[in-house]
């Protein structure tokens, strides 16, 4: 039972930040039916931007050697300042990776290409400003939380729990944002049909601005989350979730929100499922399933079946 | 040697960079997205690395590794990667678009994973002290040079001859390619066994000349790399990505002197490149203007 | 895929010429810099960028000392540094820039994993090179050139273990953990599980890791199932350091010994307070004695505290220097009367040098040093340290343990 509990613990809390990436991959996806591949970069950015506003400072390398803000802010209101100023940058990618494109109507495929472009220059300009190395955020911000907590006979870190309570929360206020409000339907409507939509006076290039406002937000906070629970491992640590998110993007249905949740968690809890003697091979689990889903059923399990056009 | 811009061994990265370009412009001359390119160019490595270190017979623990033993290397990885593509381009080239872009990077990286555990594939350390065939850079790159001007030459055949001409018409459109009667799926497997194959070979040039070899070196960073010499040279002609891995491998090694600025300096080109060049750089156009140009400067 | 429409002809051709301009500019740029001096010329390959980067800052700041102090003395060396990164790639192209450069010796690189890549090169060229901090087994056999002033993995790992046996006896469970991908910490698990068993301890779990990793939840909580009373882990700082700090908050309260890639302060601000109590094998000892190891703590003071103490791979940095710079001396003296170094071919030169520094017996902050035939290094003192967080979590020191 003990080991049961452990491993549901383990993949939830694996999943959950899966899944807080990949709902940002999705959102871009919904829009513009393509995979903005600068999100990792945005994720990293978001850690960062934590780590200044708690009062961090820099390293010795870097050209901002020894940069530290004049304040310091809580962690719980850092995080949110940091999602912002994450959300700012994926709306500058969007307009300089993503639209000139769009207007000279060019092949989807150069937008792929353009966005890795995008975050190759900030994945190295953190570096160039900051340095390579790792930055953690003092364990003190969690201030009066113990360090783990005993459910059911399983261990799992405090910090771990947070992350899944947060991911909970914000995936039902975007739930519900997109279901009630006015602007998150007129998203769903321009996910289903741009042209249609914008013929209703829906304005597309403003709710594409929207959808990475959002997902920048949502990469900013995963990002500053994850860099609470293990250190900043430098600039390039957002990599791996990039791409780990491309199995969860498609698992779950590009495109679809609760599709990135389910598939944030199912491969979240398969990771914890591998035996511990095969434990080099739980990356492979997340690109397993890409490779599995995209040959039997590629629109995922909660994605809409698109019709090829002629 | 001082005096030289560009030294041997630069010379013989940007040969490489500019096979790679090639087996990534392949597929793509179909239309197809494909970023196996350096899951091949792992595996030609590999099998190169462990034949050369494993196998006494082919001659390892020479003072120069024989050619002959290089060549034999190249045959097999060929035929080992051309086997693997057929089989996994059946499967695979079924998907489109973005959805084969992502089945490749998940291909590319299950096969990293799987090499780095199998201790038998040189593991997680990865295979060290490769034989050399050449004792310096310059016969290395006068030896890549001759197999880059062979895979030029067929692709430009290629290029004139049905089954390319069937491909860009593939790109363009393929249900309408099919109903003129071109046969779409055999021809999208020839082009993503050619890139293989070009992959592999490519991988086992590189193996002996890196001196050792590991699962790192096929991995993610590389299929964006390989895939920004096609998109900067131009994806429409052979020259396109031999240019464009010419220049881009090149770029980051002379701007050396900067810093930490080359790997931005390199972003950039990949974000502004699609921009202002979408086409890329060398078009069939502009190609057929150089060729122009030089006919007419042959002739008295 | 629809052709879009052809972009207007006289942007490219600027982009085409800005382009070749710059490649212009940068050859010329790289090729001044091969001029060769009457100068000898040292090369040395660190690893100033990536994972590895806090390692190679460290080891630059012994060289940069070394320099300074050796400035003034004949003979005359010139340094020339290039930053390998941190992978075997980066190391390639650093060494064929060093092997060009026509040095006389080439100090590195930083990781035993780039050290089997390209230390073989170097020998290939017969250019002596100096291990700075590669201590996985079976570097110095690499070739006839290949030396190095870190002590091997397994003379030093097994002390910590040894220690940490002796201060809490009664310990018969043992987990180790291990990053899979790394040369050295391969090598030194091997040394620390060989250990283990020899002194009849049991070994539990062992559990692979990865450099890249830092989010152990799943490997710690595996382990943790075999209830471990002593944990040994073979990492380097940022997955080391992730690895104590989330053992430590998972609930595990008994002692931890850690290989070299976690023995510098750099995992202060990885486990913070965590860190606490971590024992690592120590090569250097700053309470030193000598004259050497006063001129390294002096340069290192200076602009920094009075007592701060530099980390090991520092004085291992400044130690393949100053066995460098000496060797060169005592080859210099025993010239005939009329020619200097740089007179001799540049291959007999670095043959002689290599058989003058394999000989020789030196005094350096490490303690005494001398070299088996085979290139590696004896060192005589070694001591164990045990890491004390202050309370505010944010610096330590490392505490000699008697």
């Amino acid at each position: 039972m003990q080991d049961l509990t452990q491993l549901l613990l383990n993949g939830l809390s694996t999943g959950a930040v899966y899944a807080l990436f990949a709902l940002g991959y999705t959102l871009v996806f919904s829009v513009l039916g393509v995979i903005n591949f600068a999100h990792g970069a945005v994720f990293t950015l978001g850690a960062y931007f934590t780590y200044f506003l708690i009062g961090g400072a820099a390293g010795a390398n870097g050209l901002l050697a020894g940069l530290q803000l004049p304040f310091a802010l809580p962690f719980w209101l850092a995080l949110p300042l940091a999602g912002l100023g994450a959300a700012a940058v994926a709306l500058l990618i969007e307009r300089t990776a993503f639209a000139p494109l769009r207007q000279r109507n060019a092949d989807p495929l150069l937008a792929l290409i353009t966005s890795l472009g995008a975050g190759v220059v900030l994945v190295n300009l953190i570096q160039l400003l900051v340095g390579a190395e790792s930055y953690a955020i003092p364990t003190g911000a969690l201030a009066g939380l113990p360090a783990a907590v005993r459910i059911g006979g399983a261990q799992v870190r405090s910090v771990q729990l947070l992350l899944l309570l947060v991911a909970a929360v914000l995936l039902t206020l975007l739930t519900l944002w997109i279901d009630g409000t006015r602007s998150g339907k007129g998203l769903r409507a321009v996910s289903e049909d741009p042209t249609t939509a914008r013929l209703l006076g829906i304005p597309s290039d403003r709710m594409i601005q929207i959808a990475f406002g959002l997902s920048g937000f949502l990469a900013g906070i995963a990002g500053g989350l994850v860099g609470l629970s293990v250190s900043i491992a430098g600039p390039y640590f957002g990599i791996g979730y990039g791409l780990k998110g491309l199995g969860v993007l498609v698992l779950g249905g590009l495109g679809s929100v609760p599709g990135a949740v389910l598939g944030g968690l199912i491969i979240g809890l398969a990771e914890a499922c591998v035996p511990a003697d095969l434990s080099g091979y739980r990356d492979v689990v997340a690109y397993g399933f890409l490779f599995v889903v995209l040959l039997v059923r590629p629109q995922g399990l909660l994605g809409r079946v698109l019709p090829s056009k002629v | 040697m001082d005096a030289l811009l560009i030294d041997a061994s630069l010379l013989q990265q940007m040969l490489i960079g500019a096979l790679l370009g090639i087996s990534v412009y392949l597929p793509l001359r179909c239309g197809q997205l494909s970023l196996a390119t350096p899951g091949f160019y792992a595996i030609g490595g590999t099998l190169a690395a462990l034949l050369s270190t494993r196998v006494d017979a082919l001659g390892g623990a020479e003072p120069v590794y024989p050619l002959s033993s290089v060549l034999l290397e190249m045959l097999l990885a060929a035929a080992l990667a051309g086997g693997l593509a057929v089989g996994i381009g059946r499967v695979v080239l079924r998907l489109r678009g973005v959805y084969l872009a992502i089945a490749t990077i998940a291909l590319v990286e299950i096969l990293r994973v799987t090499t780095l555990n199998q201790e038998s594939l040189g593991g997680a350390v990865g295979i060290f002290g490769i034989p050399q065939p050449f004792l310096d850079p310059q016969g290395y790159a006068l030896f890549t040079l001759i197999a880059l001007a062979l895979v030029c030459w067929l692709c430009d055949r290629l290029e004139r001859q049905r089954l390319g001409r069937a491909m860009e018409a593939i790109r363009d459109d393929e249900l309408a390619a099919a109903c003129q009667g071109i046969d779409t799926d055999r021809t999208k497997l020839v082009a993503f066994v050619l890139s293989a194959v070009v992959a592999a070979i490519t991988g086992v040039i590189s193996a002996h000349f890196l001196n050792s070899w590991n699962a790192r070196l096929g991995n993610f960073d590389a299929s964006i790399t390989t895939l920004a010499f096609v998109v900067f040279g131009g994806s429409r002609t052979w020259a396109g990505p031999v240019i464009g891995g010419l220049t881009l491998t090149a770029l980051p090694e002379l701007l050396r002197p900067i810093g930490d600025l080359r790997l931005i300096v390199f972003g950039l080109v990949i974000l502004v490149g699609p921009l202002l060049l979408p086409q890329g750089l060398i078009t069939p156009e502009r190609l057929r203007l150089i060729r122009g140009l030089l006919h007419r400067g042959a002739k008295p | 895929m629809v052709p879009p429409r052809p972009p207007r002809p006289v942007q490219p051709q600027r982009l085409a010429l800005a382009a070749l301009a710059l490649l212009a500019a940068g050859g010329v740029v790289s090729s001044c810099s091969r001029q060769r001096g009457d100068q000898l010329r040292l090369g040395a390959g660190i690893a100033l960028t990536g994972n590895a980067g806090l390692l190679g800052q460290d080891a630059r700041t012994g060289l940069d000392l070394a320099q300074g102090h050796y400035a003034d003395r004949a003979p005359g060396l010139e340094l020339q540094l290039e930053d390998t990164g941190s992978d075997e790639a980066g190391a390639t192209v650093a060494f064929r820039r060093l092997i060009n450069a026509k040095p006389v010796a080439i100090l590195g690189p930083s990781l035993s994993q780039q050290g089997f890549a390209v230390m073989p090169m170097a020998d290939r060229a017969g250019i002596p090179v100096i291990g700075v901090s590669t201590t996985a087994e079976g570097i110095p056999q690499i070739g006839p050139f290949v030396a190095r002033v870190a002590s091997p993995v397994t003379v030093v790992a097994p002390l910590s273990l040894a220690k940490a046996v002796q201060l809490h006896p009664g310990i018969q469970r043992v987990a180790v953990f291990f990053a899979q991908d790394d040369a050295f910490c391969t090598s030194e698990t091997q040394i620390f599980q060989r250990a283990i068993r020899a002194k009849g301890l049991e070994l539990v779990a062992v559990q692979r890791t990865s450099v890249s990793d830092t989010d152990f939840h799943i490997p710690i909580t595996n382990v943790l199932r075999s209830r471990p009373q002593l944990v040994v882990i073979s990492a380097l700082v940022s997955d080391g350091g992730n690895l104590v700090r989330q053992l430590r908050e998972l609930g595990y309260s008994g002692p931890i010994v850690a290989g070299n890639g976690l023995n510098t302060p750099n995992i202060y601000p990885v486990c913070q307070r965590h860190c606490d109590g971590l024992m690592i094998t120590q090569a250097y000892n700053p309470k030193l004695d000598n004259a050497s190891n006063r001129t390294l703590l002096a340069g290192f003071r200076r602009g920094r505290a009075a007592d701060a103490v530099p980390p090991q791979v520092t004085a291992q940095a400044f130690t393949a220097y100053q066995v460098v710079h000496e060797a060169l001396a005592t080859l210099k003296g025993s010239l005939p009367q009329g020619t200097t170094l740089t007179s001799l071919p540049l291959p007999e030169l670095r043959q002689r040098l290599l058989k003058t520094l394999l000989a020789g017996t030196y005094q350096t902050p490490l303690g005494q040093l001398r070299f088996t035939p085979e290139g590696d290094v004896l060192q005589r003192d070694f001591s164990v340290a045990r890491v004390q967080m202050n309370p505010d979590g944010r610096s330590g020191r490392f505490v000699q343990l008697p």
